[in-house]
């Protein structure tokens, strides 16, 4: 049952593995406020405030170590709704659109499949254990924990058949996860932290890799350069780091060899903030990919949005 | 004389009612951690949904809140604080500045 026992399998098992690895990472940039724009931030709003967060992504892999030539976009559009039920805990839901497309060569023959609709829905509290307030500035730290539910389809059919995992939308398991984020904002610059862990959990005999991420972020205000008085709209440059580590696939209780690895991400962006709205956009850059077998590698993520309170 | 002086009293007196209701009471209220535009919008509705507060102005780069209420309503500091805390941020300073 091995997937890479069995002819063309380690190719597909590959593509499998980075293709849901990529909705992973697709759906991972969790709500915040002015902060981070790949992961999450320790802010907490006020009591009784919502934030909604609109975000697009464009995710290309197309490097293909297995000579199958594939290709891989997954395009979506990410929605949070976060709500603060007092100042110290926030829920948070997350719910991407994806449309997801793998080509491949097979027999000489070229072929795409694809599959699009409502992903895995992500549900999760975050909690301020340590909150340290300043004039201009403040420090906070907070864990969160939650569950990623199978809500995305993954037994979705096309003319060929059921697509192949690695088109499906969603994991069809219960994957909890957890982790902790410090933020430390001033009037002039930001800096979140993050370290997270996601235990994925067997579903139709297959079995995601677990995920752990380490997350760095540094926001700048470049404008304007000074302040007065008033509450100016600020724009951000910012740079950010994703450390992402993915273990192995498993198929029928058997690891796949071409699956998982450790990716390294360079995230340059921009950032608009106002006192409802923040604009943001990032492109995430693979600095390092140190990936297992013939998984197939990404060539960069693209993310652009807006948040809104109220 | 005695009569002007009456009539002047009276006409005060009918005055007054319609020269308090032009007075309101302004406070400066010093707020800690506030670190971004983002984060204003939490105070603005804390602050502002206080019975009797007219308008609130947030000044970012000094961390204070000017709050400005509506007729003769007063602000206390238990108040300005617990709207203050429900924000997310610590109440640094609490003083009646004027009165408009």
């Amino acid at each position: 049952m091995a997937a890479a026992s069995e002819g063309r399998k380690p190719c597909r098992a590959a593509s499998l593995a980075i293709a849901l690895a990529a909705v992973a990472d697709l759906i991972w940039a969790d709500p915040a406020w002015s902060g981070p724009i790949t992961f999450n931030s320790a802010i907490v709003l006020a009591e009784g405030e919502f934030v909604v967060r609109e975000q697009f992504v464009f995710n290309r892999s197309s490097e293909d170590p297995s000579g199958a030539d594939r290709e891989r976009e997954s395009v979506g559009v990410i929605s949070v709704l976060g709500y603060a039920v007092d100042r110290d805990f926030m829920l948070f839901g997350v719910l991407p659109y994806v449309e997801n497309r793998l080509e491949r060569t097979t027999d000489g023959e070229r072929r795409a499949r694809s599959a699009r609709g409502v992903g895995d829905l992500r549900l999760f509290g975050r909690y301020t254990v340590l909150r340290k307030n300043w004039p201009g500035s403040t420090f906070r730290i907070s864990p969160f924990a939650g569950v990623e539910a199978p809500t995305g389809e993954d037994d979705k059919s096309d003319a060929f058949g059921r697509q192949p995992a690695s088109v499906q939308l969603g994991s069809g398991s219960w994957d909890p996860f957890g982790g902790l984020v410090l933020t430390y904002q001033t009037l002039d610059f930001q800096v979140d932290a993050a370290v997270s862990y996601q235990a994925n959990t067997e579903a139709n005999d297959f079995e995601f890799g677990d995920v752990a991420r380490a997350d760095a972020s540094l926001q700048y205000r470049l404008w304007p350069r000074e302040l007065a008085g008033g509450v100016p709209g600020f724009l951000y440059g910012v740079i950010e780091t994703n450390l992402i580590h993915k273990d192995k696939n498993r198929t029928a209780g058997v690891d796949n060899p071409n699956s998982g690895g450790t990716t390294v991400f360079l995230v340059p962006g921009l950032q608009y903030v106002t006192k409802r709205w923040v604009f943001e956009a990032a492109v995430q850059l693979p600095v390092v990919q140190d990936l297992n077998g013939t998984a197939l590698e990404n060539d960069f993520i693209v993310r652009a949005g807006f948040r809104f309170n109220f | 004389m005695k009569t002007i002086r009456i009539a002047l009293f009276l006409l005060a007196l009918l005055a007054a009612p319609a020269w308090a209701a032009q007075i309101a009471n302004v406070y400066n209220v010093g707020v800690d951690g506030l670190g971004c535009p983002f984060c204003v919008y939490g105070i603005e509705k804390e602050l502002g949904s206080v019975e009797g507060v007219d308008k609130v102005d947030v000044d970012l780069k000094d961390g204070v809140v000017v709050v400005t209420m509506a007729g003769e309503a007063t602000l206390d500091r238990d108040t300005a604080k617990k709207a203050v805390e429900n924000a997310g941020f610590d109440l640094r300073s609490f003083e009646r500045v004027s009165q408009e």
